[in-house]
């Protein structure tokens, strides 16, 4: 929560700790139909819509991660070409980095909606749910993306893109980034 | 250049050019898969549509579980007892430190299926101690990083599951076939770090009741890779499922037996494993979208086109020319979006060839694992470095000798199918081709 703290504002904290509780709770969820799936199918008993939960918690869980991951700048990043550089140089690309995420994050938002539209026409088996359901989780995940790229670029702008000397928290590249 | 062409050149560009800007790797590629879009006659809400196909494959389930138990034990404080044990056996030998830290890699890669657990444990544990005996700091961030690549080849995976779960290949095969060259570049590292490594400090050789003691508090911890593997290949359990039951395992076992205080952390530990699967999985959704796109645009046939030309039929040749490619790939792509994106390429050079999917897999995957200390995207390297506080291009200039390691186990793996699969071929025979034999016992492998 403190990493980055200047480009962050104190009013989405609690949004931030939701997603994190939500991303808990999607790991968790899905890891207890894992097993529930496991024990009732060792029974001869097995609950066939075990596995349409367990993908409902895994995918939310990804796209809502998404979301967190952009807050916390935790994101897989080629290069960092921006951290080295100073001033206005500087500015000018976090800023240009920043809009190509917003961009993306709209169409995410606007097209993801297009095709969470679309998914009425599919069902998932053997719930008969729409497959909206899930596809719902793509333009959520770019409203919370687009919300924090605006929030970071406002408070880029505000207070400029580089950590403050002395303030605690990494940027990417730190032990929160997880590369495989 | 034909339009195709053009577009593939485009998306690509897009996607690197981004990328090192600065953009997050996921965005940098549904980035450039947009771009390219809008001058197809695809629509844009189907692209949005490819992303959740991407992840919407059961086995990739086992990404999560498999980050969990190394997340699990590493902040459980497990892993400690892991690295005495290697200590108990190696410490003594020329180079101690640096030989318990490829033994304990190769031990905590049958837990844990990711280098950068491996590589946070390393750096926090060994690292300062080696810094105290008086390795180099170069030489410590590349053995770290080098060891870690281990995560990726001895079972379990997690490139090993992405790859069989895109590419339609036993995960099982996978992990079996990813035990070879995981030893061989244990060993390798071993070689290495006894004759060309620094000597450390002579310590004594550890007593059998000492090695007997360690044995027994790393007994828990050590049964993990049995619950994982015992459960895959005696068909109880698929990857993903071994993967929940390890989770339950350390959950319902380990913590309780050995570190009861951190049941107290445990919704911390599963709300950032929440959010650490995420980062992969947003990047392997839009690795698939990037990956179908190239597709469409029939990418995949021109480029194995290109590599069939120059190869022929002949699996060695064709097999040199990926792991070229993939070196080259490897130094400026993460490891799971390569596989997704050039999976098109492999299955039909794969299919061309006449190679064993799984004996293609191991290679693959060995040459994306190297491409985890090579410069300028080795992300082990760089984690590493970053953690023992050295300059990135000091620990390169130390790994590149290691690169003969990697070198001498990738050209093992191409040359001796019949090592590699030796494994797979008789604990899962289905899973490199064998048949059961209709007439009798036992099973026909063509």
């Amino acid at each position: 929560m403190q990493a980055q703290r200047h480009l962050k504002w104190r009013a989405l904290d609690g949004l931030e700790r939701v997603l994190m509780v939500l991303c808990a709770i999607a790991i968790t969820g899905f890891t207890v139909t894992v097993v529930c799936d496991i024990a009732t199918r060792t029974i001869g008993r097995p609950w066939l819509w075990l596995q349409e939960v367990t993908m409902t918690f895994f995918i939310y869980g990804v796209f809502i991660g998404t979301a967190a991951a952009t807050r916390r700048n935790d994101h897989l990043y080629l290069a960092v070409l921006a951290e080295s550089l100073t001033g206005r140089k500087r500015l000018a690309f976090e800023t240009f980095n920043r809009l190509v995420v917003l961009v993306v994050a709209l169409c995410m938002i606007y097209y993801g909606y297009l095709n969470f539209l679309d998914g009425f026409r599919s069902l998932r088996m053997p719930s008969m749910t729409p497959l909206s359901s899930l596809y719902a989780a793509i333009p959520l995940c770019g409203i919370l993306v687009a919300l924090f790229t605006i929030e970071q670029l406002v408070n880029g702008w505000r207070h400029g893109f580089a950590e403050p000397t002395g303030e605690p928290g990494a940027s990417h590249g730190g032990p929160g980034s997880y590369p495989l | 250049m034909t339009t195709n062409g053009m577009l593939i050149f485009l998306m690509g560009f897009l996607f690197l050019f981004l990328g090192y800007l600065g953009v997050p790797v996921a965005f940098a590629l549904i980035a450039g898969v947009l771009a390219v879009t809008v001058f197809t006659p695809v629509s844009l809400p189907s692209i949005m549509a490819q992303l959740f196909n991407g992840i919407d494959v059961e086995a990739l389930l086992a990404v999560p579980f498999f980050l969990l138990v190394g997340e699990l034990m590493t902040s459980a404080n497990v892993t400690v007892r892991m690295i005495t044990l290697s200590q108990t056996m190696i410490g003594h030998v020329r180079g101690g430190l640096a030989q318990v830290v490829t033994l304990f890699s190769m031990f905590f890669a049958g837990i844990s299926g990711s280098s950068a657990a491996d590589v946070a444990v390393l750096s926090r544990t060994l690292g300062p101690e080696m810094k105290r005996e008086g390795y180099g700091l170069g030489f410590t961030a590349a053995l770290i990083a080098s060891a870690s690549t281990m995560a990726n080849l001895i079972p379990p995976s997690i490139m090993a599951v992405v790859y069989g779960a895109t590419g339609n290949v036993s995960i099982g095969g996978l992990f079996l076939g990813g035990v070879v060259p995981g030893v061989l570049v244990g060993i390798g590292l071993m070689i290495y770090s006894h004759f060309f490594g620094p000597v450390g400090i002579k310590r004594q050789r550890s007593s059998f009741g000492q090695f007997t003691q360690a044995t027994k508090n790393a007994a828990v911890p050590l049964m993990i890779p049995i619950i994982i593997m015992g459960g895959i290949l005696t068909g109880f359990f698929t990857p993903t499922e071994a993967g929940v039951v390890a989770v339950v395992y350390i959950l319902l076992v380990a913590i309780p037996c050995l570190n009861r205080g951190h049941i107290r952390s445990l919704p911390h530990d599963m709300a950032l494993t929440g959010l650490l699967y995420s980062i992969p999985l947003i990047t392997i959704a839009a690795a698939s979208a990037f990956g179908w796109m190239l597709a469409y645009l029939r990418g995949p046939a021109v480029v194995s086109g290109w590599i069939a030309g120059a190869a022929g039929n002949d699996p060695f040749m064709i097999m040199l020319l990926l792991v070229l490619l993939f070196v080259v790939v490897g130094d400026f792509i993460d490891a799971i979006p390569a596989i997704i994106i050039f999976m098109p390429i492999i299955a039909e050079l794969t299919q061309t060839a006449d190679i064993k999917p799984v004996h293609m897999g191991v290679v693959i995957i060995l040459t994306l694992a190297f491409g985890l200390i090579t410069p300028p995207y080795g992300l082990a390297l760089l984690m590493a470095s970053k953690f023992i506080g050295v300059r990135f291009s000091t620990a390169m200039i130390a790994s590149l000798p290691i690169y003969v390691v990697f070198f001498g186990a990738i050209a093992f793996c191409i040359f001796f199918p019949d090592v590699v699969l030796w494994l797979p071929k008789h604990v899962l025979p289905e899973s490199v081709g064998c048949f059961k034999n209709p007439g009798g016992a036992g099973y026909i492998c063509p």
